[in-house]
């Protein structure tokens, strides 16, 4: 240390201390220092612990029980319900390959279709920003609405979707929709994109929007086509945005309960039953411990596929 | 749109207040005890008018009390409403529907014994065996309803169909006949579970070869891969030319507007719906008709349900404000005002129709009906199952197929 720098650390501090002094102080942590502060996130954390951590940890309890949800007895069967619903429940295993299936068709459409709006809606221009806004639309409506208008558009009687095709001529297309079993689960899979494909656009919009105009500048003048372009451009910069469209995408289509039980009533039938909408009827069923065993696959399903897209969409910028 | 089937619930709080002066504060009461709170199941929007008149009437008999209706849906009711009740917070008179939740509750030890009450006493003592659990009258099911298809006498009359079929050969002769004159003979809601599940009550009635047919189902007695089971699918394959095209795929609400509107001869789901009907703009006469699958020696005219079963919360700190209520509701004047309100027949006896379908479709409560059988289920999965087996046959699957599929998820229930 030199002369100057050690008569600067060992002048008077205002406190009375040397400034060393005082920079060690302000290294140290402030609740070293004030271990009240340690007390200002108490409430939120009592109020997780409360609401979340709680339920979850009775959630794990009851699920090696066999409690009914409103006796005072109940016995502990320790891993026997989670071996019922994969091996003797016919009803989960259905759920659960619906709820697959349902998340595979919605992530693929809706984040193909978000993507194709957005690239085709992005320039600021009036028009553009009208169809934004109409695309936008469902997204502020409540599921449960959106449930009962294309419930009435499915109807095979009275639906918009088979007047449209009679008016057209089209006759031979008018289906049964729900009532189809083979079907039913891809029409509410149609209903879930028109749902949220709106939002995710936006999300993609707001990809495009910050690439530079240069670099399509200068890949015009070396002569690169539109594919090109949104090879090498394009997809590099929105691909970050496709890991959140994704992730948000599953997650709202593992919960789509209250579109399902708006749309095809309650309980759904088999073909449209999903983890969601089969817990509920077990719970309803009143096999409480059975219930919370589906819950926690069906939490453990939800942390799984997240993790494994986290794996296999590492979609980065190029270079970072 | 009117909701149909046991699909809403309302809250009825009695509040009493503290002298005859001005109600006082909701929560004054609860810490006071005085209060209670009664769930009732609804068929009907318009139950809540009717109920708010009824809950005039009731304050008015007695001073220093205050009712007050909240109306709740209740899809969620089988999963919650027990759990609600059972602490007393709120239901200290409460409803049920038959079947697996009056079981629920009854097991729960929420019902108080009414069997002494001076309510009993109002019923025809044949319908109240829906509230009974062994030797205990722990409910009182108020309502009679018909989960038999209505029909449209005027179109009726126009195809020359015969109204009352004796066998399942002249059920099918009286279909042609309506489709013949031009119009749909049935509209079933095959893809509302709820509602589209009645037209079984009338199915299995007189194909199954016990009284509690479902009951034994569920234990594993009977199977409906059974030949009499099979029987009843493919009389339900045989109805296919009859119903509304893509039936497995309509809604409750298109089925009503099918039959309101004159293009459906009948509407399989029950007389809970005539209010809905009427409600849509229906003017013609309505009759109901029982789809008699035997061959003419079938030991049943009919099919009926005694449900919405009233009860006392056992936990309720105010159980006589409760038994007051039930009481009063079971008045005949009171039970007439609200089966002729609603539409509704009720269980309570002495009563006057004034209301011109129910007075037209009184002579159901004296034919030998089978009480419906659907809710001899206890467990829901079940129930759905063997009921979707009749859904998928009307879809096209073959019924030897849709039993095995039924079968499977019973036998893994068992």
């Amino acid at each position: 240390m030199s002369t100057h720098t050690k008569m600067a650390a060992e002048r008077k501090a205002p406190d009375g201390g040397t400034e060393t002094d005082a920079a060690t102080r302000r290294r140290r942590s402030p609740t070293r220092a004030n271990p009240a502060l340690y007390l200002f996130p108490l409430p939120a954390v009592a109020i997780i612990a409360f609401f979340l951590v709680m339920p979850t940890l009775q959630a794990f309890q009851y699920a090696i029980t066999d409690w009914n949800g409103f006796s005072a007895a109940f016995n502990y069967v320790g891993l026997d319900n989670f071996v019922r619903a994969f091996t003797k429940d016919s009803l989960f295993t259905n759920a659960l390959t619906n709820n697959l299936k349902f998340v595979l068709m919605v992530v693929i459409a809706q984040t193909a279709f978000s993507l194709v709006l957005a690239l085709l809606l992005t320039k600021n221009s009036r028009g553009s920003i009208l169809l934004r806004a109409l695309f936008f639309f469902p997204t502020i409506l409540s599921s449960v609405s959106v449930a009962f208008i294309w419930k009435f558009i499915y109807d095979p009687n009275f639906g918009l979707a088979n007047a449209v095709l009679g008016g057209v001529g089209l006759e031979a297309l008018q289906g049964s929709y729900l009532g189809n079993n083979a079907q039913a689960l891809y029409w509410v899979a149609v209903t879930q994109v028109w749902f949220h494909a709106g939002q995710m656009m936006v999300v993609y919009i707001a990809g495009l929007q910050a690439i530079p105009r240069e670099l399509y500048e200068a890949a015009e003048m070396d002569g690169a086509g539109k594919w090109q372009q949104f090879k090498s451009i394009t997809w590099p910069f929105v691909a970050p945005a496709t890991s959140i469209v994704v992730a948000y995408t599953t997650v709202q289509s593992f919960k789509a309960f209250d579109l399902i039980l708006g749309i095809a009533g309650n309980p759904p039938k088999q073909s449209l039953d999903i983890l969601s909408t089969r817990i509920y009827s077990t719970f309803a069923n009143s096999e409480f411990g059975y219930a919370a065993a589906q819950s926690i696959i069906f939490m453990a399903m939800i942390a799984l596929v997240t993790w494994l897209q986290r794996r296999l969409l590492r979609l980065t910028p190029k270079g970072e | 749109m009117r909701r149909a089937g046991p699909v809403s619930y309302t809250h009825l709080d009695v509040h009493k207040r503290h002298g005859a002066g001005r109600p006082v504060h909701r929560r004054r009461h609860r810490q006071g005890v005085s209060y209670t709170h009664l769930d009732v199941y609804k068929r009907q929007g318009e139950d809540k008018a009717v109920f708010d008149e009824l809950i005039k009437r009731f304050a008015a008999k007695h001073d220093g009390v205050e009712v007050a209706q909240d109306i709740s849906t209740s899809n969620d009711y089988n999963a919650q409403g027990l759990q609600k009740v059972r602490g007393a917070a709120i239901g200290d008179a409460f409803a049920t529907f038959r079947g697996a939740q009056f079981k629920n509750f009854t097991e729960a030890g929420i019902y108080t014994e009414l069997k002494d009450s001076k309510a009993v006493g109002n019923y025809q003592p044949g319908l109240l065996s829906a509230g009974k659990s062994g030797d205990s009258q722990l409910g009182l099911p108020y309502q009679v309803v018909f989960p038999m298809p209505m029909a449209n006498a005027d179109l009726f009359a126009k195809a020359g169909a015969d109204i009352a079929p004796k066998n399942w050969d002249g059920f099918l002769a009286m279909c042609e006949k309506l489709a013949a004159s031009g119009v749909i003979p049935i509209s079933w809601p095959g893809g509302d579970v709820g509602n589209g599940g009645q037209l079984f009550n009338c199915m299995i009635a007189n194909n199954a070869p016990v009284d509690d047919m479902c009951a034994q189902i569920e234990q594993g007695k009977l199977k409906v891969t059974d030949d009499w089971f099979i029987k009843m699918l493919n009389q339900y394959k045989e109805l296919i030319p009859y119903l509304q095209p893509n039936a497995t795929g309509t809604a409750v609400e298109p089925a009503q507007n099918l039959f309101s509107q004159g293009k459906a001869a009948m509407l399989a789901t029950g007389s809970y719906h005539i209010a809905a009907v009427r409600g849509l703009g229906a003017t013609f006469p309505i009759e109901l008709v029982f789809p008699n699958t035997s061959d003419g020696s079938g030991k049943y005219e009919g099919a009926y349900n005694a449900t919405f079963i009233l009860g006392v919360n056992s936990a309720s700190k105010n159980q006589a404000a409760a038994a007051a209520w039930i009481d009063f509701l079971s008045e005949p004047e009171n039970a007439g005002y609200y089966a002729n309100q609603t539409a509704q027949h009720v269980t309570v006896d002495k009563v006057e129709y004034t209301n011109p379908d129910l007075k037209r479709l009184s002579p159901w409560l004296e034919k030998k009906t089978a009480l419906a059988a659907r809710f001899q289920f206890q467990n829901l999965d079940v129930r759905n199952a063997v009921e979707a087996s009749a859904t998928a046959v009307v879809s096209g699957t073959s019924p030897e197929q849709a039993a095995e599929a039924a079968q499977k998820i019973v036998d893994e229930r068992l």
